[in-house]
């Protein structure tokens, strides 16, 4: 029997009736009377200088209101959330084709593209930088101080001289695709103003009370006469963490005084909107005869394209994820991120962990190939323990659950009958089990400011309302606070009403992204939760004429401890109300963080971790090279499971995830040019591609999280790449060090056709 | 552009709209008759987040022109529930927690209720074969095609 009345329990969302009936309406669904709908005109060319604008004949179109350029925005002309390098319209350059030149507003969308062709641009085009490598030279520069925009050296130990001692050095060096988040919504919103100048933006976003921030610095406008909604949102994957349509949009309903609406159609998405940073991470690893990491060396280089966004913060999570979630004494990290004229990176879910993950992955198989030591024991042999430090060297949160998650593959059926699972009846048909860890640094790490709160309020109807900031971007974290807050209330989740993801009724938490909405909300509501609790009892006191510690919380209820009396919290909060009072408490909870810091790199370390292993049954034609992912097991390490229902979603939603990851995903681009431009060559997994997944979870409890949560919305997507690669590489003897394994690479390898 | 007049019955409701003929029935569900329950994900049939159904059969709305849908009976994911009363796959749905985001969710929903009116008892393949040509990126299908088990009675309990 569980302690608990509601953590754990595989509630159902809170929002899936509205879901399932299609009555929910989503930030793009949004519409008003008199709206005008705002269509951007995207660069020419991946990198020119522009000479002149003129927009004078799409004015002149009827239909059309107005054409906005650079010289419309008020005040800042540039944004990003850690160096403000992108322009909101495009002055003097261009720097790649998702580049915003002008923003058209008219009565109607057909309107509005048809006025996009006659908007005049003299451009000047200039070589494209499009390897990174090139882009470290300076050659040509994207940027006028050049292309390298952060360069980060982390070292622990001593490597040179760990190499000297080591029986096995393995280097290696490998490259990740430019994946897509595609969510199914894409970038979008609508934007309104009132008669008191009020602009209410209603958008795509992870972080509603930051883009006030960027929205007000580019507008030269109040940041409070600026509320921006940023849910209900059809997926984020922290491609909707940074500034997409929100500013324009603001923009637009500002200069015309009407609503504005933009959707970026696919192609748009495509072009425009921000990818998983391609990364060319070397590795250089050294182990002792039996097996035992000794040094790992890494060199990072990270192509953000033509604007940071979070690109430099994922190349620095790459290093702090490089050696993997284990025991390394010696490393030396070093990074590189840099300007290029490709797609915009930034982030993704499992930012630089993800990449990182696949490199060091296969390192430990490659070790584990030449030293013949089997690639699950070589991993629990090196799995990070409690007050070991981790590859930055900092001691990590301890609850590290590494070793426990590969205990749960070594006996779980697949492992134990695994000669059965391997056998097939037709002879170009191969099978291996690829097995991979990785682990994900949560929230936001040291010096920036990470912290969450929670409003709660007893409403007349003895139920409680619930504030968090961070928006639901799919993953279930509402539902999750719902039980938080019914679990440290005494009441049902049904009484709980949850409201999220506004900037002007719900309190600032934070971005949803980086592992961090339950952690930060959840400790949050538990906070507000306890003092609101101890209100509760103070007036239970004095209502029942019985002391405090003679009383007991039942289910809605208070009651003496012999069960005499009791007052429901309906009763409470109509005595209270009929002194005029109120019950409710907003609370601040700040991230602990580790004692080490990098002047030179901030943002690292992270303090706490989730953890994760999984393992891959994949099948291989040898004919064609075509990979198939048969099952999949899959252990993460959350702490405390707050809905295991949520949590299963999230390992098996990030499995497949990662499986496209490595088998088929990316956007190509050739000079610049997007050769991808829509849903037909950009393919993710269907359902005929799945495959049958467990997840078997362990729960090493973080005591600083709530109930001893952690967060896993990331690292779910990270194990499965290496995984099927190393099952991949394992069949056919063939080495893959650059993603995705395509049918035809794999079968290219197989036959030496390339090296 | 000459307006057009189509007939037909929208979630048993008739319909009269007069439109321009260029118009899908993505964009007269979504924006002429404010029915927001139908999704547009990609507007080039590859995603079949605006999936409906046409006399029964899933279609992309992004592909149909308006006028193709005269004297047929269209459904929506609006027109599944009734009288407040959820249908069967809309409760499984919910049960065996096949909604994340939701975006693909009504496409979903109802390219799996075509199937089942015309199999009542699919197999897990021709679950995953009908669902084929809608994307989800949250859930990876395990869910929903657990809940479409559900459904058509192949299993008691979904949780």
């Amino acid at each position: 029997m569980s302690q608990f009345r509601w953590i754990g329990k595989p509630l159902p969302r809170i929002d899936a009736k509205q879901k399932v009936t299609g009555a929910v309406r989503y930030v793009t669904d949004m519409a008003f009377p008199d709206m005008l709908w705002g269509a951007v005109l995207r660069s020419k060319y991946p990198h020119a200088l522009i000479k002149s604008i003129d927009v004078s004949k799409a004015k002149e179109k009827s239909g059309v209101i107005d054409v906005l350029t650079y010289e419309d925005v008020p005040g800042l002309n540039a944004f990003g959330i850690i160096t403000q390098d992108q322009p909101v319209l495009c002055q003097e350059k261009v720097r790649f084709m998702g580049d915003a030149v002008a923003y058209v507003l008219a009565e109607d969308k057909r309107t509005a593209y048809e006025a996009l062709d006659l908007i005049e641009v003299d451009y000047e085009p200039l070589p494209v930088v499009s390897d990174m490598e090139e882009a470290i030279k300076n050659t040509t520069k994207v940027h006028k101080d050049g292309n390298v925009l952060e360069h980060v050296v982390i070292t622990k130990g001593n490597v040179a001289e760990a190499f000297e001692s080591c029986d096995l050095v393995v280097e290696e060096t490998y490259y990740t695709p430019r994946q897509m988040h595609t969510f199914l919504e894409t970038e979008g919103g609508v934007a309104t103003i009132d008669e008191d100048g009020i602009i209410t933006v209603f958008s795509s976003s992870q972080y509603p009370n930051r883009d006030i921030i960027q929205i007000a610095r580019s507008l030269a406008y109040p940041e409070d006469k600026i509320h921006v909604v940023g849910h209900p949102i059809g997926g984020g994957f922290g491609g909707k963490d940074e500034i997409t349509t929100q500013i324009l949009l603001a923009l637009g309903t500002l200069k015309t005084g009407r609503p504005v609406k933009t959707v970026w159609d696919r192609e748009e998405s495509v072009i425009a909107g921000q990818k998983r940073l391609p990364l060319k991470i070397t590795l250089k690893t050294g182990v002792t005869k039996d097996g035992r990491l000794i040094a790992n060396q890494c060199r990072v280089v990270a192509d953000t394209g033509p604007y940071n966004a979070l690109g430099s913060a994922v190349m620095k999570l790459a290093l702090e994820h490089a050696c993997g979630p284990y025991y390394v004494p010696n490393t030396y990290l070093e990074g590189y991120c840099v300007y290029t004229n490709n797609t915009l990176g930034s982030a993704f879910r499992g930012f630089g962990a993800t990449q990182a993950t696949f490199a060091i992955e296969r390192q430990l198989d490659l070790i584990s190939k030449k030293l013949g030591i089997d690639p699950l024991e070589i991993r629990i042999k090196n799995a990070l323990q409690n007050n070991q430090s981790a590859g930055l060297g900092h001691l990590p949160a301890p609850s590290v659950g590494i070793a426990d998650t590969l205990n749960q593959l070594k006996k779980h059926d697949l492992w134990v009958n695994k000669e059965e699972y391997l056998k097939t009846d037709v002879p170009y048909l191969k099978r291996a089990i690829g097995i991979a860890c990785s682990h994900q640094g949560c929230g936001l790490g040291s010096f920036f400011p990470d912290y969450g709160s929670a409003d709660i309020r007893l409403l007349p109807d003895g139920s409680f309302n619930v504030k968090v900031g961070c928006p639901d971007i799919g993953q279930g974290n509402a539902t999750a606070f719902a039980q938080i807050a019914a679990e440290v209330l005494h009441t049902d989740p049904d009484n709980i009403h949850v409201e999220i993801g506004d900037s002007r009724t719900s309190p600032d938490s934070g971005s949803t992204s980086a592992s961090r909405s339950i952690y930060t909300g959840g400790n949050a509501i538990v906070i507000s939760g306890r003092k609101v609790k101890a209100l509760l009892l103070a007036e239970a006191s004095r209502a029942l004429g019985v002391a405090p510690d003679l009383l007991q919380f039942g289910v809605n209820n208070i009651s003496t401890k012999d069960g005499d009396r009791s007052i429901t919290y309906k009763e409470i909060a109509s005595n209270v109300a009929g002194r005029k009072g109120t019950i409710r408490y907003t609370s601040r909870f700040d991230w602990p963080t580790s004692e080490l810091e990098f002047n030179e790199a901030l943002g690292l370390p992270h303090y706490v971790f989730s953890y994760i292993s999984e393992m891959a049954l994949v099948e291989v034609n040898e004919l064609t090279g075509e990979a198939r992912v048969l099952k999949a097991v899959v252990s993460p390490d959350a702490g405390r499971i707050i809905n295991i229902q949520g949590l299963e979603g999230q390992a098996e939603g990030g499995t497949v995830m990662g499986m496209g990851f490595a088998l088929m995903e990316d956007v190509i681009l050739d000079e610049g040019q997007y050769l991808t431009r829509d849903l037909s060559t950009y393919i993710i997994p269907t359902a005929l591609d799945i495959p049958e997944m467990d997840t078997v979870p362990v729960e090493a409890l973080e005591s600083t999280g709530p109930f001893g949560a952690k967060g896993i919305g990331e690292a779910v997507c990270n194990p499965i790449t290496p995984a099927v690669i190393n099952a991949i590489c394992d069949v056919l003897d063939i080495n893959i060090t650059k993603l995705p394994a395509t049918p035809e690479m794999v079968y290219n390898l197989a036959h030496k056709k390339i090296s | 552009m000459n307006k057009i007049t189509v007939n037909f019955v929208l979630n048993e409701e008739p319909q009269s709209i007069t439109v321009e003929p260029n118009l899908t029935l993505l964009e007269v569900i979504r924006d002429v008759l404010d029915l927001t329950g139908t999704k547009e994900g990609c507007g080039q049939g590859e995603c079949g987040a605006c999936t409906v159904l046409l006399d029964n059969a899933p279609v992309n709305s992004c592909l149909v022109l308006i006028s193709q849908v005269e004297g047929k009976k269209v459904t929506t994911i609006e027109g599944l529930s009734k009288d407040g009363e959820l249908d069967i796959l809309q409760q499984k749905f919910i049960e065996a927690g096949a909604v994340q985001c939701g975006y693909c969710t009504p496409g979903m929903i109802l390219a799996a209720k075509s199937l089942l009116l015309q199999n009542s008892k699919p197999t897990e393949e021709e679950i995953r074969k009908a669902i084929s040509g809608n994307l989800c990126r949250c859930t990876g299908y395990t869910k929903i095609i657990k809940a479409v088990k559900g459904a058509s009675g192949q299993t008691e309990e979904v949780i």
